[in-house]
């Protein structure tokens, strides 16, 4: 069982504190006081499903430990030797620049920021080969596409080594540039990785501040012409696009397969944040999903990440079956779809959920999370031909299961208010620090309430 | 199907023959036609079907 005990940050200075997991009327607040700056108190979860119910923490991956445990979490980042979980997905931020000014950005991209060499993003990669093999690498920004040399910096990493690369963008240059998604996938990239936050210009002037959704549905139609799958990836924040999480998803079944599928990004407090949009929690967006799709994609169809943290995330896989309706495709998924080692109440493995019972490898969640995120954002397109006669037999169902199965995920990023110790502990996010280090997201992100960053840009 | 016919059932000493079988799997079912005893219908599920598009159902069903 879950301890209503664990540490997080005062909001103000990032002091470590202790702090409470306090349930009142059903939702989960977490609570702490700082000495110098007072008590502070942040809704993480509302209601139902569970928050004790969903998901028990994982035992920690035994990886290569470090002796460099010396302020502890979050101050020792790089990974220190306290860190329960090996890298998933790594970002290389591969510019400071963009070509939009978001009210809300994580990274605070724009102005004239100095992007890094090739020469610095080749010694990340060698890095990555000793800390990070296999990896799943995640281009980032700023917007990444500003930089003409993106295709080189995929092509690169594909010869060292890494196999699945996908594109975090506003897709602003995929829609301008007809031949930019072909000269990107030619390269090697898998999956574009595209803002897409609504399915009306209002949305995207409150939270990119400017009119955006016939570049986006342009970007995509691109994509779509050069074989290149997109995962629409919403920011979501009460009051903004809330009410459309169920339309982005019909969008989405809408372009199946070249969308494969939906990543919702709750609204996070970290970098920039200027949009007057409120916190969405997962349970919440869990039960919007269900509301807003008329109970097409069922709450009861989502499960919590077990290679990660379980209450970082929640995915689900479905199937648009020929006649229209959607079937789960797993009664449980992970954030990943990843499964891995269970623990019973004294902390000895009994087994796993899943799919690694076959392998009997305890140890390789990550490996597992990584390779289905491949395989399930960044897989080759079906071919365009006919259904068989016959949709009843084997080769019927793979016919639909190739051109109608998606996901639909999220993830929920922590800020100094919401940030919980044992989540970022248990974080397999990790972005490459420009002197080369690893360090999870939320710890890199993190900002205090006045904006001072406690890594970037340090 | 040479390779396929050359295969008896270990059972009934019968040679399998060619036949249409549902599979359930995961609540669902569908056809195929598989190498099969006549006499007690005990089906043989060659490595190629079962590397080749078993395989890619399971990986998309269950992200195996």
């Amino acid at each position: 069982m879950l301890s209503a005990v664990t540490r997080s940050v005062c909001p103000v200075c990032l002091k470590v504190l202790p702090a409470k997991r306090a349930e009142e009327g059903g939702n989960v607040y977490l609570e702490k006081t700082c000495p110098d700056h007072g008590a502070f108190r942040t809704l993480i979860w509302e209601g139902a499903p569970d928050y004790w119910r969903w998901g028990e923490r994982h035992t920690p991956t035994r990886f290569r430990t470090k002796d460099n445990v010396r302020r502890g979490c979050p101050y020792d980042c790089g990974l220190c030797g306290a860190h329960r979980q090996r890298t998933c997905c790594v970002l290389l931020e591969v510019t400071g620049r963009c070509n939009l000014r978001c009210p809300v950005c994580f990274a605070d991209a724009g102005g004239e920021k100095t992007d890094p060499d090739i020469e610095t993003i080749s010694g990340w990669y060698d890095m990555l080969c000793r800390e990070a093999p296999n990896a799943n690498i995640q281009l980032s920004g700023g917007e990444p596409t500003v930089r003409d040399d993106l295709p080189e910096i995929i092509r690169l990493g594909r010869e060292k080594g890494f196999k699945y690369f996908q594109l975090n963008t506003n897709g602003l240059r995929l829609a301008d540039d007809v031949g930019y998604a072909r000269t990107l996938k030619d390269a090697g990239l898998n999956c574009v990785f595209l803002q897409f936050d609504g399915v009306s210009d209002e949305v995207y002037i409150s939270l990119r501040g400017r009119a955006l959704f016939t570049e986006k549905k342009r970007a995509i139609e691109n994509c779509r012409a050069a074989g290149l799958g997109v995962v629409l990836v919403p920011v979501v924040a009460e009051g903004i696009n809330l009410e459309q999480v169920g339309a982005i998803v019909d969008f989405a079944i809408e372009r199946l397969p070249f969308v494969k599928g939906v990543h919702f990004q709750p609204l996070t407090y970290f970098g920039r944040c200027e949009a007057e949009g409120g916190r969405v929690t997962l349970p919440r967006l869990i039960r919007e999903l269900e509301r807003r799709t008329g109970g097409r994609l069922k709450a009861s169809d989502f499960a919590g990440g077990t290679a990660e943290n379980a209450h970082c995330s929640f995915s689900a896989n479905f199937l648009l079956e020929a006649d229209g309706s959607i079937t789960a495709l797993r009664e449980s998924a992970c954030g990943c779809g990843a499964p891995s080692e269970m623990t019973d109440h004294s902390g000895t493995s009994f087994g796993m959920r899943g799919n690694l019972c076959a392998s009997g490898d305890l140890n390789n969640a990550v490996d597992h999370a990584r390779n289905t995120v491949a395989r399930r954002w960044g897989g080759e397109l079906p071919t365009e031909e006919p259904p068989p006669e016959d949709m009843q037999s084997l080769d019927g169902m793979l016919y639909q299961l190739r051109r109608g199965r998606f996901s639909v995920s999220a993830m929920a990023f922590q800020d100094c208010h919401t940030l919980d110790l044992e989540r970022l502990e248990d974080c397999y996010i990790h972005i490459v620090s420009p002197d080369g280090r690893l360090v999870p997201f939320c710890a890199y992100n993190l900002t205090s309430e006045d904006g001072t960053p406690l890594y970037r840009d340090r | 199907m040479n390779e396929e016919k050359s295969w008896r059932c270990a059972k009934c000493g019968t040679e399998l023959v060619p036949t249409n079988v549902i599979f359930r799997y995961m609540g669902r079912s569908f056809s195929h036609e598989v190498p099969a005893c006549p006499d007690c219908g005990r089906v043989l599920i060659t490595k190629e079907l079962a590397q080749g598009k078993m395989a890619e159902v399971e990986a998309l069903m269950e992200d195996k």
